[in-house]
């Protein structure tokens, strides 16, 4: 990844040790980066029902679905390894954890086919289909 | 009462009914509503709906078991009155509707605003229309109210015609119907508040909340104990009441959700398309360079990553 002069480095050699995490895709920012209480307070009281997952955060009502990770493209969580002096404008990120499915979250709506996350996961297939190599 | 099937699952809302009376599916009866759990100082735990009816006939036997002063009674009071009413079960017949507090959270902070008023009233209509569903010959229904009287009263009159509605502030110190309903929705909110099952996994949970009323300082204490920076608090808590949000406000992270991100997206959206007619006479060609992203990639929020 590269513009004018910085160049962001991933650390292939994270991608090693990098376990299969759980990921959910919110319909807010939380303003926070760091350690939370996801499997207390989230998925011990996450819903499976026939069309959809629920459950609340903050009190407000969410529903979601699992989708999956393109054909051929693997989730990557990234954590953005210490940036010892900030004249620095390359950066260093490695690999904490991967994915190949994430569930996201709709504020109170049901998750259909339109949802804009769903519909971004056509792009690799049509990207293949324009710029793909034809074999004669 | 059984409410383990409400302990089970208490993220939504759940009724729970005694067998009708014989007596009230021939006779002409009268009912009462109330509810407990609700006022504004509450913020945890469940609300809860009761009614309670018997035969007109036997108003003055009701009155007799005295549930008639119920408001300065304490837990173990209320309990044995809730016996008597269990005992004369031959002509009194009671139904309930715990709505949980994740369920009062998310109605009320729904997009489409919910507010409790509606709420309530579409309760107490639903347990109204349960008993006459259930055959009940209802004539008369008394309803405690904590808004307007006059305007709840013509609602439930024209929802019910044919029934006298009678809806007055402090209704459980005027009927004993009320009053017995009372007793009812108390009990089974202080059995629900007793026996919660946190579906959280949260370890070793202090169950010592207190009476769950803010003003209550074992309360405010858990309060403050249970706030979690993301999370905020577990389903016991009700998110819509300004206790809570004062607590997340000050001590919680703050969290933006995007539907008013994107209420602000289309607004600005809208004002660009807005351009005057005089715009498509000039020959620049501004408007176009604007649209460099092809619709497909818009649609879809993804955009060329060029750096973090």
């Amino acid at each position: 990844m590269s513009c004018n002069a910085s160049v962001t480095c991933l650390h292939l050699s994270s991608l090693k040790g990098a376990e299969k995490a759980p990921v959910h895709l919110m319909p807010c920012e939380i303003e926070h980066t760091g350690h939370a209480q996801v499997s207390q307070y989230f998925t011990a009281t996450t819903k499976e029902n026939k069309k959809d997952k629920t459950v609340s955060f903050r009190g407000r009502g969410l529903k979601g679905q699992e989708i999956s990770c393109p054909q051929g493209h693997t989730g990557l969580v990234l954590k953005e390894v210490d940036r010892h002096g900030s004249d620095q404008e390359d950066r260093k990120v490695k690999v904490t954890s991967v994915f190949d499915k994430l569930t996201y979250w709709n504020l109170e709506t049901p998750p259909t086919s339109d949802d804009i996350v769903v519909m971004a996961m056509d792009w690799p297939e049509l990207a293949e289909a324009i710029h793909g190599t034809i074999e004669d | 009462m059984d409410l383990k099937q409400f302990e089970a699952d208490n993220s939504g809302s759940f009724r729970l009914a005694s067998r009708i009376p014989d007596v009230c599916r021939t006779e002409d009866c009268c009912l009462g509503v109330d509810e407990a759990g609700r006022g504004p100082v509450l913020d945890s735990g469940p609300m809860v709906y009761g009614i309670c009816f018997c035969p007109v006939s036997k108003k003055e036997e009701l009155k007799d078991l005295k549930v008639a002063d119920s408001k300065t009674l304490n837990e173990a009071e209320r309990e044995n009155l809730f016996q008597k009413l269990d005992e004369a079960q031959s002509y009194v017949g009671w139904a309930l509707q715990i709505l949980s507090p994740n369920m009062i959270s998310t109605s009320m902070l729904q997009r489409t605003k919910y507010n409790l008023n509606a709420l309530s009233h579409d309760t107490a209509i639903g347990l109204i229309q349960y008993a006459l569903d259930s055959g009940v010959q209802l004539k008369e229904v008394y309803v405690d109210t904590v808004g307007p009287a006059e305007k709840y009263e013509e609602k439930l009159s024209q929802r019910f015609p044919g029934i006298q509605v009678t809806v007055r502030p402090k209704a459980d110190s005027l009927f004993p119907v009320v009053s017995a309903a009372s007793i009812c929705a108390k009990v089974a909110r202080d059995r629900v508040v007793k026996g919660w099952n946190f579906a959280e996994d949260l370890g070793e949970m202090d169950a010592d909340y207190g009476s769950g009323y803010p003003n209550d300082p074992k309360t405010k204490e858990w309060l403050l104990k249970y706030l979690d920076p993301v999370f905020g608090y577990p389903q016991f808590v009700r998110f819509s009441w300004s206790t809570a949000q004062t607590l997340m406000d000050s001590k919680a992270v703050p969290v933006h959700w995007f539907e008013d991100k994107r209420d602000k997206l289309s607004f600005a959206a809208q004002r660009q398309n807005n351009r005057s007619m005089l715009s498509y006479f000039s020959a620049s060609a501004e408007g176009d360079r604007a649209q460099q992203t092809h619709r497909f990639f818009s649609e879809r929020r993804l955009k060329s990553l060029k750096s973090l």
